[in-house]
């Protein structure tokens, strides 16, 4: 088949300081007719770069060093102008990484469809991208719609000339996995129905496998490896693709994997916990509120030492709001948060000092966790001081960094500002300064979130060594349903402030009780193009929990929320009453 | 295996790189180099001024009245017949001493205001917003003139009036970049471990708007100079004799057509030193990416 | 979006009456006694008494706050220390001629200056930006009263084609004063200008440098229309306000350039009113300037409001 696209030899370089840095360096692909693409790899792989050049965009600074681009025939950054704008939209299109800034602000969304030009009704593209009530929808602004509903709009702009190749820059990032799930399952449909060759930009493996036929790995600017999506999953040749491939966690490890440096994985077994081991934290019946909005919802559970509790949950669970009370940072409406040393209801300024040392928050964004004028080192440092933990300046200096090769650092690295290090070695900057006070719980919120997977894996299994060795209790905050598989003894499923399902993780994940629960595995994504998801889909629920009869028991600490199938026209099939064995 | 990460980069040391990239900061704008060297070179001048002229600037020599430029009299002299170049190069000490001390002391309050302002919030934040803004509405030159006469125009009572009318405007600018910091996260990890409020402002949020402050401070001493010459010029500002470049400018400016430098003169002097003061403010604010927040004010 | 203006224009009437009780307390802490002022230094304790209680300053502050905004409220300022004439009358003549300037100056300004900052803006460091932005830096960085030397130099005695300085009285008409108004306003206009131009240049580079500007490119869309379309509704945004502050700004502004050219406007008055201690004109220039800046403001946040349809739809999202 006709190549469509063709990348002979690429090199891109930007321009800091000075002098010229490569960002893509001599890359080759070709995407044939109507087949899909995948570029992937971590950040600063250049692959969004690389996307960017089958429209002739680069950013301000960059230039082409060397090579050519080739879309349908032309040779793109040899076009004129005028010919270059007429190939964008008609024959590439692109949906950009986040919908949310890429439609203009100041003007209605059919207008934005309208202007790319082509044949195609706004309505029937609206239509044809599953959106509901397309008339009205298309007299609205982007900041009246959902982020799912923002990247369906992008999609029917970039389909709207009925061009030949469609770019996909990270087109999911940043969704909610059930939305990721239908938005994925649209492109792949509009896909084959207008015969489109794609290229998808992505760096998480499971939407690589979900969408692609052919898949390139790119490592700082360069072509790893190249091969047929099956073949790549299967039998990876690179260690870099294989490291990258069994550093993504996995809806069934029985534990946390170790990756060894060839891409080997180890399943490590979940630390027992001693019956005896005391409660950190006990809430009850939380209830936090947010103006006038409710965040959280009547939340109860206990942290014992050693143990790590998993909230999960999409956005607009609560379940930030949830870690960032208990941190003392916003006050609850309601209920009960008891440590062994003191009451958690109480906002951090009003605590006592040795509560406030005993409870510690690590962030989500590291890059905006540390103070960008001072050093790690200071920001160690200064909790150690703050709380007392050691005196003296020596001491201090020393006692950081000791904490600092404890996240598995080099103590060298103290006296940098966090701008010099990584964003694996902030986050585990973030890490030690969340000791420095010698806390005995630790709450996690969303740690890995911002972090390529190969550092994610890192991160959880320094995490999973600290809590063993300091006897930590852990709630671990996330959305991401495979790194709780590994990490967490018992798991906590949120749902608009509500829980919906509590258990051990094994058990949870066996036997997931709840509609939602399932929902959320249905759609989470695994690196594997055979992979069958975990449970089936479901049907439409409805919540049947009442005042004195809120749970269904399944034995041994899992309990489900209890709800009622319901048919999409809204009645209940059956008269049979609370069921947990789901709908077939 | 053990992930000892080992460091990308060459290590510098935190505590030297402060120093050492405010060096590079300038070097790598030309624009606040040539800047920062036009007011150093104004302010070498205003120092050094009894050794670059003879001339007393305040006396009087009817017989040398309105000269043109000359061997004797490089830039001439005025109508009373004193030599313009010795006025203009005295002018500077007025002029650069008057503005340092209205715009560091107008800085300094705005910085802890809007700092405290932006990190409080809540009512103290409302009320003060009020407030400023009703100040702002009133035409600062007003403001200078009422508070002039009224005090006199000794060059305290100017610094003062400066502050008064100017102050509004610097919390503006530094609570807005202040804003910015305050919902950092490592604000918040401050807060989470009860740090106080002067602790927080201190230790992480003043580091972190060091550049803003700096530009608006050289931002600002270009506004109080130029202001600080209406006022002069206006004959609300120094006092007759004192050698000032806007009251140059006013006594000149009717023997414009006679003695043109002795109006130009002040009027280069003047335009300079403000000029300088901008490239420095403008490089500055380019080189560290500031000029959004600065321009929003 | 009726909320919104709702809330503004309450925030804009609450910052109005606090203006006035600044500028009310200010003039009150005046030092020296109105009365001792008006009858001379010689004047006997029983005649100043007597003009106190005329004048009511033995009333306590607030009543004297209350009876002179209810005065205001209706247009009565009272009457003036030096001329004895209405303070409202006076003030509205000397107000027209200087808003005669301003409306000259606003024009020009304005329009000239987005129109430079855009062509900057979207000529980033290439010629074009480098002229406009050095030319604006200048601009900035001369004080008025130097610039309207320059041109008098130039227009009226180089060229002698407008008149360097006015030779009538406030009363003169519109039509005779006009001549004498390109001067000043060209004066005011390259000092405001400069600050407008750099406002609009950099809020043009950030839009264009943000994501929807690029998809919009992407799309295939001609420059003219992703400048006009999609850029300057948000690039016009922060320029809004600068145009208001500074619009508002002139109030104060002409003083300066209106004695340069002896021009009877409300700068002269304001300087004329300061050196007389002339106070009930001074408080009326003082509320009527912060009026000016309250509407200018108001007017920027209503004008943000046609260009950013987040505001107008208020709290409608999803």
């Amino acid at each position: 088949m006709a190549s469509i696209v063709s990348v002979n030899s690429l090199s891109v370089s930007y321009r800091s300081g000075g002098r010229d840095v490569p960002v893509v360096h001599e890359v080759s692909w070709g995407v044939a007719e109507g087949r899909t693409l995948a570029l992937v790899g971590e950040s600063g792989s250049g692959k969004s770069t690389l996307a960017g050049t089958l429209l002739g965009h680069l950013r301000h600074g960059s230039r082409i060093t060397d090579g050519s681009v080739h879309v349908d025939g032309k040779d793109v950054f040899a076009l004129p102008a005028r010919e270059l704008r007429r190939l964008r939209g008609t024959t590439v299109a692109m949906v950009a990484q986040n919908a949310g800034h890429a439609l203009t602000p100041s003007m209605r969304i059919g207008r934005q469809i309208e202007e790319v030009g082509g044949d195609v009704p706004v309505l029937d593209l609206l239509e044809q991208v599953r959106l509901p009530r397309p008339a009205e929808l298309a007299r609205r602004y982007p900041h009246e719609l959902s982020g799912g509903q923002q990247q369906r709009v992008a999609i029917a702009m970039a389909i709207a000339a009925r061009p030949k190749v469609l770019v996909l820059d990270e087109p999911t990032t940043g969704l909610d996995v059930v939305t990721q799930r239908s938005v994925l399952d649209l492109i792949g449909a509009l896909r084959d129905e207008l015969g489109l060759a794609a290229v998808l930009v992505s760096h998480d493996l499971g939407v690589v496998a979900r969408m692609a036929d052919e898949v390139t790995v790119l490592r700082s600017g360069r072509v790893v490896e190249s091969a047929p999506t099956r073949r790549l999953f299967t039998a990876p040749q690179d260690p870099y693709t294989r490291r990258l491939l069994a550093s993504v966690p996995r809806l069934d490890d029985a534990g946390l994997a170790l990756v060894g440096e060839t891409g080997e994985r180890e399943i490590r077994p979940r630390a027992v916990l001693s019956p005896e081991a005391e409660v950190a934290v006990s809430a009850r019946d939380v209830t936090i509120d947010y103006g006038s909005s409710r965040a959280v919802h009547g939340v109860s559970f206990d942290v014992r030492r050693g143990e790590v509790l998993a909230l999960v949950g999409e956005s607009g669970s609560g379940k930030s709001t949830l870690a960032w009370t208990l941190a003392g940072l916003r006050t609850s409406s309601g209920g009960t948060m008891i440590h062994a040393s003191g009451d958690l209801a109480r906002l951090a300024g009003k605590r006592p000092l040795d509560l406030r040392r005993r409870v510690q928050l690590v962030f989500q964004n590291a890059d905006t966790s540390l103070n960008p004028r001072r050093s790690v080192g200071d920001a160690v440092r200064r909790p150690l001081r703050f709380f007392g933990t050691v005196q003296g300046r020596t001491q201090a200096a020393a006692r950081a960094r000791e904490l600092i090769s404890d996240v598995r650092l080099d103590p060298a690295l103290a006296d940098r500002l966090p701008a010099q290090l990584s964003g694996g070695q902030r986050q585990r900057i973030g890490i030690a300064r969340a000791l420095a006070g010698g806390p005995d719980v630790l709450i996690a919120d969303e740690i890995t979130t911002a972090l390529d997977v190969s550092v994610q894996a890192d991160v959880l299994r320094l995490l999973d060594d600290l809590r063993r060795e300091r006897d930590l209790a852990c709630l671990f905050i996330s959305h991401d349903l495979a790194v709780v598989r590994g990490i967490a003894d018992r798991v906590i499923v949120l749902r608009h402030g509500v829980v919906v399902e509590e258990g051990p993780t094994e058990a949870v994940f066996a036997e997931p009780g709840h509609p939602y629960t399932r929902q959320l595995m249905a759609a989470a994504l695994e690196p594997d193009p055979d992979a069958r998801p975990l449970a089936a889909d479901v049907a439409d629920w409805a919540d049947a929990a009442e005042p004195d009869s809120v749970w269904t028991d399944h034995g041994h600490g899992h309990r489900v929320r209890r709800w009622r199938p319901v048919t999409t026209d809204g009645t209940v099939p059956t008269e049979r009453t609370v069921t947990t064995e789901g709908v077939a | 295996m053990t992930t000892l990460d080992t460091a990308p980069v060459a290590a510098p040391v935190a505590s030297a790189t402060r120093a050492a990239r405010a060096w590079r900061t300038l070097r790598s704008s030309r624009t606040a180099l040539v800047g920062l060297t036009i007011v150093a070179v104004h302010v070498l001048i205003a120092l050094l001024a009894p050794l670059l002229t003879s001339y007393d600037p305040v006396a009087n020599d009817a017989s040398h009245a309105l000269l043109g430029p000359g061997w004797e009299h490089w830039a001439g002299t005025d109508q009373y017949g004193r030599d313009v170049l010795a006025r203009v190069l005295y002018g500077g000490r007025y002029a650069l001493g008057v503005s340092v001390a209205a715009t560091v002391l107008t800085v300094a309050l705005g910085t802890v205001v809007g700092c405290a302002a932006a990190l409080r919030g809540g009512w103290l934040d409302d009320v003060l917003g009020r407030v400023l803004d009703a100040v702002l509405s009133v035409p600062s030159i007003l403001a200078l003139l009422v508070i002039v006469t009224a005090l006199g125009t000794g060059p305290a009572v100017i610094v003062l009036a400066i502050a008064v009318v100017y102050v509004p405007q610097v919390v503006r600018v530094v609570r807005g970049a202040a804003l910015a910091v305050v919902p950092a996260d490592y604000v918040t990890a401050a807060r989470a471990r009860g740090e106080r409020t002067w602790s927080i402002l201190w230790r992480e949020i003043l580091p972190n708007i060091t550049d803003v402050v700096c530009v608006e401070f050289a931002m600002r001493a270009s506004w109080v100079v130029l202001l600080i010459s209406s006022l002069s010029f206006l004959g609300f500002g120094a006092d007759p004799p004192t050698p000032d470049w806007g009251l140059m400018v006013a006594e000149n400016r009717t023997a414009i057509t006679v003695v043109p430098m002795a109006s130009l003169a002040p009027i280069i002097a003047l335009a300079t030193l403000v000029v300088g003061l901008n490239l420095a403010a403008d490089g500055l604010s380019k080189a560290w990416g500031v000029d959004r927040i600065r321009e929003g004010s | 979006m009726l909320s919104f203006v709702a809330r503004r224009v309450g925030a804009a009437a609450g910052t109005l009456v606090l203006s006035s009780v600044i500028v009310f307390l200010a003039v009150q802490a005046l030092p020296g006694d109105v009365a001792t002022q008006i009858l001379g230094k010689d004047a006997t304790p029983d005649a100043v008494a007597a003009l106190r209680g005329k004048l009511g300053l033995d009333q306590p502050a607030w009543e004297r706050y209350a009876h002179w905004m209810r005065g205001a409220l209706h247009g009565d300022f009272g009457a003036s220390l030096v001329s004895s004439r209405p303070v409202g009358g006076e003030v509205a003549t000397y107000l027209g001629n200087s808003a005669l300037i301003a409306l000259v100056t606003v024009l020009f300004a304005v329009t000239g200056s987005i129109v430079l900052g855009i062509v900057a803006g979207l000529n980033r460091d290439r010629w074009p930006d480098h002229l406009i932005s050095t030319v604006s830096l200048v601009g900035m960085s001369v004080p008025e009263f130097v610039v309207a030397t320059v041109l008098v130099l130039c227009f009226s005695v180089a060229l002698p084609w407008f008149p360097a300085v006015v030779l009538y009285g406030p009363e003169a008409s519109a039509g005779r004063l006009l001549p004498a108004v390109w001067l000043p306003a060209l004066a005011l206009a390259v000092v405001m200008a400069a600050y407008i131009v750099r406002m609009a240049r950099t809020s043009v580079i950030d839009v264009m440098a943000s994501e929807y500007v690029t998809t919009a490119r992407l799309k295939g869309l001609s420059t003219w229309r992703v400048v006009t379309r999609h850029a300057l509704p948000s690039a016009l945004l922060p320029t809004l306000h600068v145009i208001a502050l500074n619009v508002a700004w002139l109030a104060g502004g002409v003083a300066v350039v209106e004695n340069v050219f002896n021009y009877p406007g409300i700068g002269k008055l304001m300087l004329s009113s300061v050196q007389n201690r002339d106070l009930p004109v001074i408080q009326a220039i003082a509320l009527i300037s912060a009026v000016i800046y309250v509407v200018c403001n108001l007017a920027a946040d209503v004008g943000a409001m046609a260009l950013n349809p987040k505001l107008r739809t208020g709290g409608r999202t999803r």
